[in-house]
């Protein structure tokens, strides 16, 4: 129903600026939306929703340098906070050893061949884009070094219900950063954050020893 | 062979100079690098695909020496850096490898359905017809500079749909082309990413694809390429020749415009 106004501002856009230019932006998102439908395959149809998207990602896909507004970053931060889902035990803090596993576990859910990558639970994903225990070479960084990360914190109650939410929905704290809300979009389960939570901030982890 | 030799002796003595320089300039991982572009096995696909193009073959059986990438019928100099364009015969733009597929089909008689699904190959295999004709047809353009434009409304629109699915995140893991190469010197575990938002990091993209990928054993094209990354973002598979994936490399290749063809690239 709001279509027209948007395709008759498209039309004098076009002509204002001339051909040069393309299609402004409503019109390319449309023509880029309708690739999107038409350009991707799934073994189950349910997979191929992976590629809507939700409101946040929507505000978070910003084109070139553009900058989000602070009214679209408060709208990231309230759809984050609303998010959150903790464990039914109620426990933050789970085991570290298991969490430093998970912390080096990049596989699970991916799509290839027209087959889903079974496994009984993803990945963490965690050292693909941040520096963990110290003298690991094999890490990335995209992230923030999470070396000594318990060390600078501690591991106080409010501490470590900071980091379980930072690792669930990160975008409660840095809206449209690139780490990806683990627990939000489902990729993790709340249990699995707990035992990063632990990898993270336990003195016992290799996190935290020199 | 005693020239070969030669080479190689002399690839071995840069490749042990470069490595003390790099050492020196603290980026280990640029000893291996160095070392393996000295000597690409995937120059060994250009023969297979220049034979692949001349030999009569298919239903038809018909070359595809009468294949027009844009410059004419045949003319392959420059023809891979004006590409992805539009073709006013398809209705279509199409890079390299959806024109191939085009001629495949038209000239030699090829049903599509088949030349698609063979197109990427299996990992240590000897590679598809397609990864070779590529490969072949994008080094008659080495030494060239890319050169896209986009004077049909349809390449603009592919190249703003393009610049639309580099920044869009979705999935799993929020992730879209730009969470990888938006940023200089970043690495996934011990891989460099380009940086594909600055002119210096796209133009070496592309410019160094088909590539000779060493963990496959193959030459890989830039639709392989694409459809690698939204296997790793978690995303559904990408369809070759797909709309996205055109309008991806045409948005790609514009910011690369400039760039000189090196092919075949050597990726890790």
């Amino acid at each position: 129903m709001k279509k027209t106004p948007i395709a008759i501002a498209g039309t004098v856009a076009v002509l204002i600026t001339g051909c040069a230019s393309g299609p402004d932006e409503a019109t390319t998102r449309q023509i880029a939306e309708k690739m999107v439908q038409s350009s991707f395959t799934a073994p189950e149809p349910r997979l191929l929703k992976r590629l809507e998207q939700d409101r946040a990602q929507q505000i978070c896909s910003k084109i070139g340098d553009a900058k989000l507004t602070q009214e679209e970053a408060a709208e990231v931060v309230k759809l984050a906070r609303a998010s959150f889902k903790y464990p039914a035990s109620g426990k933050l803090v789970g085991n570290w050893k298991v969490g430093e596993k998970l912390a080096h576990d990049g596989a699970g859910d991916r799509i290839q061949r027209g087959r889903l990558e079974k496994r009984k639970e993803n990945g963490g994903l965690c050292q693909n884009c941040h520096a963990l225990a110290p003298g690991e070479v094999n890490v990335g960084n995209v992230g923030p070094a999470l070396t000594a990360y318990g060390t600078q914190r501690g591991n106080s109650e409010p501490i470590a219900k900071l980091t379980y939410e930072r690792i669930y929905n990160g975008w409660a704290y840095a809206p449209c950063s690139n780490m990806p809300r683990l627990g939000a979009t489902g990729h993790l389960t709340p249990e699995q954050i707990t035992h990063l939570v632990a990898y993270l901030i336990d003195p016992e982890s290799p996190i935290n020893k020199k | 062979m005693t020239r070969r030799r030669f080479h190689f002796i002399a690839a071995a003595c840069f490749s042990v100079a470069m490595a003390a320089a790099h050492a020196q300039s603290n980026d280990p991982l640029g000893v291996g690098r160095q070392m393996l572009e000295q000597d690409n096995p995937g120059d060994l696909w250009i023969d297979k695909g220049k034979e692949l193009f001349h030999q009569k073959r298919g239903p038809k059986n018909a070359s595809l020496e009468q294949c027009d990438f844009g410059m004419g019928p045949g003319k392959l100099e420059g023809a891979s850096v004006r590409l992805p364009r539009y073709f006013a015969d398809t209705d279509k733009v199409e890079d390299l490898e959806s024109r191939l597929v085009t001629c495949m089909v038209n000239l030699q008689g090829y049903k599509r359905e088949d030349v698609v699904k063979r197109a990427i190959s299996p990992a240590g295999s000897s590679g598809s017809d397609i990864e070779a004709l590529a490969l072949y047809i994008t080094s008659r353009s080495n030494g060239m500079k890319m050169n896209v434009s986009l004077n049909h409304p349809k390449e603009q629109e592919m190249y703003k749909a393009g610049e639309y699915l580099f920044f869009r995140r979705s999935g799993q893991t929020d992730f879209g082309c730009v969470t990888c190469h938006g940023d200089a010197n970043k690495r996934i575990r011990l891989q460099d990413l380009i940086h594909m938002t600055s002119k210096e990091g796209v133009q070496g993209v592309v410019s160094t694809w088909p590539a000779y990928r060493g963990a496959h054993f193959v030459v890989r094209t830039m639709q392989w390429r694409l459809y690698d990354c939204f296997w790793q973002m978690r995303l559904p598979e990408l369809t070759y020749l797909s709309d996205a994936s055109i309008a991806l490399t045409t948005y790609l290749h514009y910011q690369g415009n400039g760039a000189v063809t090196r092919v075949p690239g050597f990726k890790r």
